[in-house]
């Protein structure tokens, strides 16, 4: 950047509007509902070529013995008719449904068949620290747990994706290419833009449309596979009956043409939306880290790269749409999902003369320290940027999926500022859950004591000593860095298997009800927890839109507010003040605020497991509200900042961390 | 006429559905088998860690045992052994053999690093010796560590022998190049479970 420190971020292209991650996700609902209606045109178009091509085939058959004139009555055939209808949705539908439960695995099924390696952090290979860290800072920034990360080993080009059908599935996947060629900025942006796809909810519209396209394909495969068996038994014994024949090759054929032009056109559909995500996520990445240079640094060096951004998988083309750049070459640009990459660097640097890097060295592969993200002002300016940008509670709702550069820093900061010891343990899998153990211990002696006891007589072995080795540490912790911590063992957590997940939610269950209450902190832990890991380990069922207005929600809500106002409210009145600005937020007449004996935690449990269960603008205004009960007394605690993020997670609203100062 | 369609329409729906079966029977044997790869990956991380550690405790204990010269040869060769059994098993965790060749090497660098412990004993000097007490420290956890990711690994390759031996997938497993079953990972006498006392 050419700037010193506190200059002005580059004024932004006009097109990359500053959306907000609520509208994003109507807007992606939306979308993919335009795209139902075009597919559902597109099959309504194959059924009545198949309807004619069967006529015409019977007509064919049944043809006038002496004219040789095909008859066309058949198309009026009503049996016919039903044949084509019920045939084609059998295939199509189950063509596409089939796609769409294989994809609707994870993003890990997608990242595996495209060649990906699971990256651990116990990697000692600095490339893959690298890349690692990059992921996590960008993760705590968002409020996002740490994706999976695969590696694609034998991919040289320059080139990521991220997959998954929701963000709680979310995978990123990163060519070798990319983790040895780009500079940490330009890696920052790449992940930046990927994250941007799994905030902005592209990953779904992406799968659906896959999905579709795969049961139309699969008219066209079946189309040509007659077509192979009527050559094949014609050529063979069959030879002397060659009348049948000819209906098989001519209903083949017209499958195949009738399948494969569907494709073609479905492909058209599937190219256009994609370019203008692409864009968008273009847009949010330099969002995201107010640093276009990362960005536009990663687009200039595939355009000087000779392998450019190609991926050799053979299972690439299908999954063309998911990645960074374009991974396959197309032969026209109608049918690239991705704009031409010199107009994705003018967008986001408008000043770029055109000319590509020439011949990209490997970049320094040094492990930048965390501190030194972006921008060229350099780590004092930059910590003066955060502190004065610091978003606090006030800007929360709007900072959902929307992290900004001073939340990136501030996570690098978080990082940094944590003992060595317990990063370490979080990042695998043994000691990670040992932190979370030790993280719900109490600080009163006696109870920590019966906590401990439980541990060594329930948990695996070493567990215990592991979590008296890490106690002190815990002990000291700054409460702010608490959620921070605990979002740093997720992916480590995530590779437990059935079995020892099954033990470890057992003991943190138990952990949780030592003292018999349970605090908001803890409460909050387990909900963040195992909001990801119960997805994880495909045990909860992902939330469907509902509640369409805030008047359906409203008791949950009601209670949600009334838990809110209780926790940073000592007194009644400030309680009653708090809730009644959170009512003028939600908009509603009449409300009432719950007796404090009637907020228990597995109400509350209850409630936002309806709230999840809201239309996107509801959220946000159920949010806001929140926040309006949060700052009602212009202060916040760090437990009500936790509560807040744990129930942003649980609406699963990326939350970025909450600077208090 | 019509039955003729109705034939091919049939049989286009059994086609696709056999297909889809199949593809799907493919995909989870594949996705099952890069499970316990992975989760192979997490125990050669532990292991070479506790390989790492090793010479360097031999190295400070030379310092103390002079006449024990034997014994620590034989846990810097077993510890070889034991490492080259790693990286075989590493480039294919389904292999029985070389899953078994690395059971044993490590059970054999169990038993010799027993031997030196037992004989440590009678060098008060080397039990206080601070590296000493940290690297036998390190060493425990790695154990421990080494004990977790067997677990995660073995109910990998749990689960995909049990998918394996199901039907429909045991007609097509052989075909789709899924033979033989994998092998669990156990050492031997089970030594390594149980970390061995080091009262250091």
């Amino acid at each position: 950047m050419e700037g010193g420190p506190g200059s002005a971020p580059p004024e932004r292209p006009k097109h990359a509007m500053a959306t907000d991650f609520f509208q994003q996700q109507d807007v992606a609902r939306r979308s993919t509902t335009r795209l139902v209606v075009l597919f559902a045109l597109a099959v309504l178009a194959i059924i009545a070529s198949v309807e004619v091509l069967l006529a015409a085939t019977m007509g064919y058959l049944g043809r006038n013995p002496e004219t040789g004139a095909v008859e066309w009555t058949a198309v009026t055939d009503p049996q016919l008719l039903v044949m084509a209808v019920v045939g084609t949705l059998v295939v199509v539908g189950g063509g596409s449904l089939y796609k769409i439960a294989q994809l609707r695995g994870g993003g890990r099924v997608i990242a595996e068949e495209l060649g990906g390696r699971l990256l651990t952090a116990e990697t000692s290979d600095p490339i893959e620290q690298r890349l690692l860290n990059v992921i996590e800072e960008m993760a705590i920034a968002s409020g996002t747990p740490p994706p999976p990360v695969y590696l694609m080993d034998r991919e040289e080009g320059i080139n990521a994706f991220a997959a998954g059908f929701s963000p709680d599935d979310a995978v990123l996947g990163v060519t070798r290419g990319t983790a040895t060629r780009m500079n940490r900025d330009e890696l920052q942006g790449v992940i930046a833009h990927e994250f941007s796809h799994i905030l902005n909810g592209d990953m779904r519209m992406n799968i659906r449309l896959m999905g579709l396209l795969h049961g139309i394909l699969i008219i066209g495969i079946i189309g040509y596979f007659i077509l192979r068996m009527s050559f094949y038994t014609r050529g063979g014994r069959r030879s002397r009956n060659g009348k049948d024949g000819v209906p098989m090759i001519a209903i083949g054929a017209g499958l195949a043409v009738i399948g494969f032009a569907g494709t073609f056109f479905g492909n058209l559909i599937k190219a256009a939306v994609s370019r203008q995500r692409e864009f968008l996520a273009d847009a949010s990445a330099v969002q995201f880290t107010r640093q276009p240079d990362g960005i536009a640094g990663a687009l200039k060096k595939i355009g000087g790269f000779v392998g450019g951004s190609s991926v050799q998988n053979p299972n690439a083309p299908q999954a063309s749409h998911l990645f960074f750049g374009r991974a396959t070459s197309g032969f026209s640009a109608m049918f690239s999902t991705h704009p031409p990459l010199a107009e994705r660097i003018r967008r986001i640097d408008p000043s770029w003369d055109g000319e590509f890097p020439e011949a990209v060295t490997r970049a320094d592969t040094g492990l930048a320290p965390a501190n030194a993200v972006p921008g060229a002002a350099g780590f004092a300016g930059g910590e003066a940027a955060a502190a004065t940008a610091a978003p606090g509670v006030e800007s929360a709702v709007a900072s959902i999926g929307r992290p900004s550069q001073a939340h990136i820093q501030y996570a690098a900061q978080l990082i940094e500022s944590l003992p060595a010891e317990l990063v370490a343990a979080a990042h695998e899998p043994y000691g990670a859950r040992a932190v979370v153990y030790v993280l719900l211990l109490d600080r009163q002696d006696e109870t920590r004591q019966r906590q401990l006891t439980h541990l060594q007589a329930a948990a695996d072995r070493g567990v215990f000593e592991e979590a008296l080795r890490l106690w002190p540490f815990v002990e000291n912790l700054n409460v702010r860095m608490r959620l921070p911590l605990l979002e740093i063992t997720l992916p480590a957590l995530r590779v437990l298997t059935s079995n020892q997940y099954g033990l470890f939610k057992q003991n943190v269950v138990k952990l949780v009800e030592a003292d018999d209450t349970i605090d908001l902190f803890e409460w909050s832990l387990h909900r963040i927890l195992l909001r990801d890991l119960e997805v994880q380990h495909g045990r909860v069922q992902r939330a469907k839109v509902r509640h369409r207005s805030v008047t359906a929600v409203q008791p949950y809500s009601e209670l949600l507010m009334s838990v809110l106002a209780y926790v940073g409210h000592r007194d009644v009145g400030a309680a009653e003040y708090a809730f009644e600005q959170a009512r003028l937020k939600l908009g509603l007449a009449r409300t009432r605020l719950y007796g404090q004996e009637e907020c228990g935690l597995a109400k509350l449990d209850a409630a936002l497991t309806h709230l999840d269960e809201a239309a996107p603008q509801v959220k946000r205004q159920v949010l806001e509200a929140a926040v309006a009960c949060i700052t009602a007394d212009r202060k916040v605690t760090a437990a009500e900042a936790e509560l807040l993020r744990a129930v942003s997670a649980s609406m699963s609203c990326p939350m970025p961390p909450i600077m208090l100062y | 006429m019509t039955p003729f369609v109705i034939t091919i329409l049939l049989g286009i729906v059994f086609v696709f559905v056999l297909g889809a079966i199949l593809v799907g029977i493919f995909n989870k044997l594949v996705r099952f088998r890069n499970r316990y790869q992975n989760a192979f990956a997490q125990i050669e991380v532990q292991l070479k860690r506790r390989y790492d550690l090793i010479p360097n405790m031999v190295e400070v204990a030379k310092g103390y045992m002079q006449h024990e010269r034997e014994t620590l040869e034989a846990v810097i060769q077993a510890r070889n052994q034991a490492a080259g059994g790693l990286q075989k098993a590493a480039q294919n965790p389904g292999d029985a053999a070389a899953i078994q060749g690395l059971a044993s090497a490590e059970g054999a660098l169990t038993g010799t690093l027993g031997r030196l412990f037992a004989l440590a004993e009678s060098y008060p000097d080397l039990k206080a010796n601070q590296n000493m007490m940290q690297l036998s420290e390190e060493l425990r956890s790695t154990e421990n560590k080494v004990a977790f990711s067997r677990q995660a690994f073995n109910d990998a390759v749990t689960q995909y022998n049990t998918y394996k031996q199901t039907f429909p997938p045991v007609s097509f497993a052989g075909l789709f190049g899924h033979g033989q079953d994998a092998v669990l990972l156990e050492f031997e006498g089970e030594a390594i479970q149980e970390a061995p006392k080091v009262s250091f």
